[in-house]
């Protein structure tokens, strides 16, 4: 589905992502997990073509993205939900949905997975007609991963999706997450709540200072010793 | 009273072209955060096309007004593709004085191909007074109003409803966002250019017709009272350019009838002044925090 293979990113100077390789299968959920700064996002927006990579090659369903831009990727069955939410605050929850939506025409088939985002987050129903921007911390998560959901992608790179959240709300995200694996869509996500990310993914990156420290399933990481106390609390 | 309310209607006719006019500043800079000085000189453009099709032409004037308002679209996408958009990563005031680049080009562009000296606008609307109680109306101004207010109907369905306006509406917003949602931003950007050119060249076919006269300079002051109109109602927001129009176009018409025609720039540019000072966001402008 996806492979990332010795990419290179810099802002500037700042040499970010240092010789980065990876890979997710389909079907799979892996997570990256590492420290505020690790570079996790910074490989989430190289993959959706908002950066380039000085080095390296990113390829997604077998071909490589290097001339492909951002909006064609969503084409060709990318979901991005971005870090911080990045509604969009002055459209209404619904128009927020119809944007995910956007490269798609089948009318009833979106009504249809309207219907699903509404049986996930049933809040953001009763918010239909609401600005994006009067919701919630909470509520504007569910209303990102639902406006990614609209584009019925193959891939769906999500970053941080649990941040700033309060317990309770971590869990339903987490549960939304369980729930869009069972269905079959592949998932990159990103987390430093590596604890919950590890329960939900099948393998995983350790990132430090833009390169990876160590791989595994998501069973072997959590049963790692130098990960339990760097990462899990003890 | 009669007289009052006369002078009421010319306000609204003169206004509904300042709002024609805000409108394509304001969307502009709610798209890429630009203040397009060049958006007078499309106006002068679009005037002037239309003067070309009606004396080589017989065309009736819907046909003049629309075939002038396509082609002053293509002429703002086509200086946004040459000027605006290879800065698009680069810093504002870059963008900005490139715009009065394109503005001054478009001026000297004019002067050079039809001179200093005005062109007398066919009379592409019959001139007479039309009596509605005891009010006479002229077609021009009765025709710049209705013509007006039709055209930002279909603009806030177009940007309320349709689908490419919901995009032009997230791309305002953001823009990184709008690409992941897959919205080709280039585009968008350019479509907003072609409908904001539309609109100032409506605004500056009626406006020859109104004063019948096109000549190079000619944007220059309603596009300078249009940008104020934009700044006033609040820039980036559509009903902000409307309102702004109006209200510049209503008090200009009654201080030049009521006070001094001398004047009436002076007052208009006066008022935006106390506006800002109380209110920096404009009329309909809320004063957003802005995101960290
Ligand atoms: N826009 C930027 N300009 C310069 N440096 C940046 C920028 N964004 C991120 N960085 C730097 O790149 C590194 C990785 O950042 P990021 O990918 O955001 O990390 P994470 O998402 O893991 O917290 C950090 O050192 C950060 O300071
Ligand atoms: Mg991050």
């Amino acid at each position: 589905m996806l492979k990332v293979q010795n990419i290179d990113v810099f802002y500037n100077k700042i040499h970010a992502i240092k010789d980065v390789s990876f890979e997710v299968k389909e079907g799979e959920v892996v997570t990256l997990i590492g420290a505020n700064g690790a570079g996790k996002t910074t490989i989430l927006k190289t993959i959706s073509k908002l950066l380039e990579p000085t080095n390296g090659v990113i390829l997604f369903r077998d071909e490589p993205i290097t001339k492909i831009t951002s909006h064609q990727l969503v084409y060709l069955g990318l979901a991005h939900v971005p870090e911080g939410r990045r509604i969009f605050s002055k459209m209404s929850v619904f128009e927020n949905l119809q944007m995910g939506a956007y490269i798609r025409n089948d009318k009833s088939q979106i009504d249809a997975d309207l219907e699903k985002i509404f049986h996930y987050f049933p809040r953001l129903k009763e918010r239909i007609n609401q600005p994006a921007g009067t919701l919630s911390g909470g509520e504007q998560q569910m209303l990102s991963i639902g406006r990614a959901l609209m584009s019925r992608p193959k891939l769906m790179l999500m970053d941080e999706p649990s941040m700033g959240l309060a317990p309770l709300l971590v869990q339903e995200i987490f549960n939304i997450i369980q729930t869009i694996k069972n269905e079959g869509t592949t998932i990159l996500l990103v987390e430093q709540n590596a604890n919950k990310a590890l329960q939900v993914a099948d393998r995983a990156y350790v990132l430090e200072t833009g390169k990876v420290i160590k791989s595994g399933t998501a069973k072997e990481l959590m049963e790692d010793d130098s990960i339990k106390k760097a990462y899990l609390g003890g | 009273m009669i007289l009052f309310l006369q002078q009421m209607i010319n306000g609204l006719s003169v206004g509904s072209i300042y709002a024609l006019i805000a409108l394509g500043y304001t969307m502009v800079y709610g798209i890429i955060k630009l203040i397009n000085f060049a958006h007078g000189e499309i106006m002068m453009a679009g005037a002037y096309f239309a003067f070309l099709i009606a004396i080589t032409t017989n065309l009736p004037f819907p046909l003049v007004l629309v075939f002038s308002m396509i082609m002053a679209a293509i002429l703002g996408m086509f200086t946004e593709y040459i000027a605006y958009k290879p800065l698009r990563n680069a810093p504002r005031i870059s963008a900005l004085i490139t715009a009065i680049g394109v503005s001054f080009f478009l001026q000297n562009l004019a002067l050079v191909i039809f001179k200093a000296n005005p062109k007398i606008m066919p009379e592409l609307i019959v001139k007479k007074p039309i009596s509605i109680g005891a009010l006479k109306i002229g077609t021009v101004t009765l025709t710049t109003l209705v013509l007006s207010i039709i055209f930002m109907i279909i603009l806030d369905i177009f940007v309320k409803k349709t689908k490419p306006g919901k995009a032009m509406r997230a791309v305002s917003e953001d823009k990184e966002a709008a690409m992941l949602m897959g919205i080709n931003v280039d585009r968008t950007i350019s479509i907003t250019f072609a409908i904001g050119s539309a609109l100032g060249a409506l605004g500056g076919v009626l406006y020859s017709i109104t004063y019948t006269q096109v000549f190079p300079t000619m944007g220059v002051m309603p596009g300078l009272k249009a940008f104020v109109a934009a700044v006033l109602g609040g820039i980036g927001l559509i009903p902000g350019a409307v309102l702004g129009g109006f209200v510049i176009g209503m008090i200009e018409t009654v201080s030049k009838a009521y006070i001094s025609s001398q004047w009436s720039d002076a007052i208009v540019f006066g008022l935006l002044i106390i506006v800002l000072l109380f209110k920096p966001t404009g009329i309909l402008g809320k004063n957003e925090k802005e995101k960290v």
